[in-house]
């Protein structure tokens, strides 16, 4: 699903200065899998998701998700990608404060060319999927973080990507909502959905079927 | 991205906060409804102008000697029967109507009842003889024809004049208000030979007029006679009539008038411009006046279009998140800017339908004003304004543009943002 061949990517400081984050960074993720990416924080962690995820293209090195090469992809074909290809958690969710969890779960449709015919009931069984069948009609700000972070979960998993990217999907929640959004993780899994997870938690790296750790630019596997 | 989507997206995130879009939308407002209301201004002077103060025919062209002429050495000097008929034969020309301004002094003394009032009044009366063909159409009821001597003779008055008279005269002198089927058939006396202000003739006699009808080919300040009067006149009373005074011409249609005009130039002819002159001049005047107000009008819509720049710039800071996130699940650039773009456009529309609509109801009202506020004068319209849908329609696509001329470059500077940045930690 994922291939990563000696991939660097350094940003640059105010006075021109270049920070490497990843150095001649190498992995490979299977169909399926579900990896946990660890590592303190500034480490890379984040980048990693964003180059996986065709959010920046500004790397050196080899790089192919989903049986597609990104470096050269033009904006339409990139976005095209991030539609069908990608689902993404992000930490802070995310969500468009004045859309409704319904309309938030179905914003991708907008962009993958198919009739708006149908989207409603499809936002309405991801948010069923995640255990929100009641509140799609509820506004972000009417939600607790948990279920924020669930109507999220729906709208990465809406447009049914091969690949789903998390970024800290527990960082902001409680612990019982942590659970639950773990739990929701764990179960795709168990459907078959390949998952890459970067967190701190080890409660959420236990979840997983693989680990790895950025240290120093490279990763390191932790556990198979 | 279909139109369908985007324009739920666009209305999604216009909903979201109502406030700033439509203060925005009430800029545009302001500048689209000066604009519509100033044109709207000029449009309806300047048909009160072309229709009714100075009513020209794109398709007639009055012909005269010219001033000072080499006789017969060069060109002709006169329009006599000869050089009327070279006029007809002119490439274009369909018909051709000779004029004689009457030569014989003439005056009227009025001294009796008046449509109920009594009137004493006395003024020279001028005389231009036409052809009946010419005003055929202005006479009614009764004849346009030579009736002979002794017989009053057919006048035909200027519409003008008698709006003059209505807004004018006859509210200072207290006189009343008289329609054209009023004045059909009034008779009123002329002293032939006699003048208030040139030389009275020896010989003076008295004939009586008839009024039959109203034309605007009457002169301003006299009236209008059958050509074959004022040419019985002149021989009545001794005038030499060899030639015409002018010669009216009817092109088949307005584009063959400058090749008509080219060969009564070439004839050593010249065309009588006096009233067309005049409607330019006066024309001009309303055109220099609503360009002065218009220019101001489109620099309150460049103001709008510079508050809604702003305002975009401002936005597109402030959801550099919601940027992020759009790219993030599939946003083209095209999509993103397409999306600022579409909000402005809405806005723009908005303020544009709400200017015009602003316009249309001030307009409404300044009629509304003059005619309860102003005075009775000559030749004052119904309406001051003059409204076509081109323009209603223009100044709602006017807001639209605006406003997306505004957001142009805050809609790039949204595509170019770099969604790994605003969705990091």
């Amino acid at each position: 699903m994922i291939s990563l061949q000696q991939v660097s990517k350094a940003y640059r400081e105010a006075d021109g200065r270049p920070v490497p984050v990843l150095e001649r960074a190498s992995l490979e993720v299977a169909r399926g899998e579900f990896l946990a990416v660890m590592g303190p924080s500034g480490s890379g962690k984040s980048t990693l998701l964003q180059l996986v995820g065709g959010l920046d293209l500004d790397f050196t090195g080899e790089l192919e998700v989903a049986g597609q090469r990104l470096r050269g992809l033009d904006d339409r074909a990139l976005s095209r990608f991030r539609n069908a290809s990608i689902g993404f958690v992000f930490q802070s969710f995310h969500l468009l404060p004045h859309l409704d969890a319904r309309a938030n779960v179905a914003l991708p449709a907008h962009f993958s060319g198919e009739a708006t015919a149908g989207d409603a009931a499809r936002a309405e069984a991801a948010l069923s999927r995640v255990g929100l069948a009641g509140k799609a009609r509820r506004l972000p700000a009417q939600l607790s973080g948990g279920e924020r972070q669930r109507v999220a979960l729906a709208r990465a998993l809406f447009m049914a990507p091969p690949l789903l990217l998390c970024d800290e999907p527990t960082g902001n929640l409680d612990a019982g909502s942590g659970a639950e959004v773990r739990g929701l993780l764990g179960a795709l899994h168990g459907q078959g959905q390949t998952l890459v997870v970067v967190t701190h938690d080890p409660a959420m790296a236990a979840v997983a079927s693989r680990c790895v750790r950025l240290v120093g630019g490279a990763l390191v596997e932790v556990r198979p | 991205m279909s139109a369908a989507r985007w324009a739920a997206l666009v209305a999604a995130s216009l909903r979201r906060e109502r406030a700033g879009p439509w203060l925005s939308a009430l800029g545009v407002a302001m500048g689209v409804g000066a604009l519509v209301f100033f044109v709207g201004l000029g449009l309806g002077l300047s048909r009160v102008l072309r229709e009714e103060v100075f009513p020209v025919d794109a398709r007639r062209v009055e012909v005269v000697p010219p001033p000072v002429s080499l006789g017969g050495l060069l060109a002709p000097a006169k329009l006599d029967a000869d050089t009327v008929a070279r006029l007809s034969a002119l490439p274009g020309v369909t018909a051709a109507y000779r004029k004689l301004v009457v030569q014989v002094p003439a005056a009227c003394w009025y001294d009796g009842e008046f449509f109920g009032h009594r009137l004493r009044a006395g003024f020279d009366v001028y005389m231009v003889g036409v052809e009946p063909a010419l005003v055929r159409k202005d006479v009614a009821p009764g004849e346009f024809s030579d009736a002979g001597p002794g017989e009053p003779v057919p006048v035909l008055a200027s519409t003008r004049l008698l709006e003059i008279y209505n807004k004018s005269f006859a509210p200072t002198r207290k006189l009343p208000r008289l329609g054209k089927d009023m004045l059909a058939g009034f008779e009123f006396p002329v002293q032939l030979g006699r003048s208030f202000m040139a030389r009275t003739e020896d010989s003076v006699q008295q004939v009586r007029a008839r009024v039959v009808g109203f034309s605007p080919a009457a002169p301003l300040e006299g009236v209008a006679v059958p050509l074959a009067t004022a040419e019985r006149l002149h021989r009545e009373r001794g005038v030499g009539t060899d030639a015409f005074t002018s010669v009216v011409l009817v092109a088949e249609d307005p584009g063959a008038v400058p090749a008509i005009a080219e060969g009564i130039r070439e004839m050593g002819l010249q065309l009588d411009e006096r009233e067309k002159s005049a409607a330019e001049a006066a024309g001009g005047a309303v055109a220099v006046v609503t360009a002065a107000l218009s220019l101001l009008s489109l620099l309150v819509c460049a103001l709008a279009a510079f508050n809604i720049a702003h305002a975009s710039t401002a936005a597109v800071r402030a959801r550099e998140q919601e940027i992020g996130v759009l790219r993030a699940v599939g946003a083209t650039r095209a999509a993103v800017r397409a999306l600022f773009l579409g909000e402005a456009a809405v806005v723009g529309l908005g303020g544009g339908g709400l200017g015009t609509a602003a316009a249309v109801g001030l307009a409404r009202a300044a009629d509304l004003a003059a005619s309860r506020g102003l005075p009775a004068f000559p030749f004052k319209p119904e309406s001051f304004f003059l409204l076509p849908w081109p323009l209603l329609a223009g100044g709602v696509l006017l807001g639209a543009a605006a406003a997306v001329a505004g957001a142009w470059i805050p809609s790039r500077a949204a595509a170019a943002v770099d969604p790994a940045r605003t969705l990091a930690g």
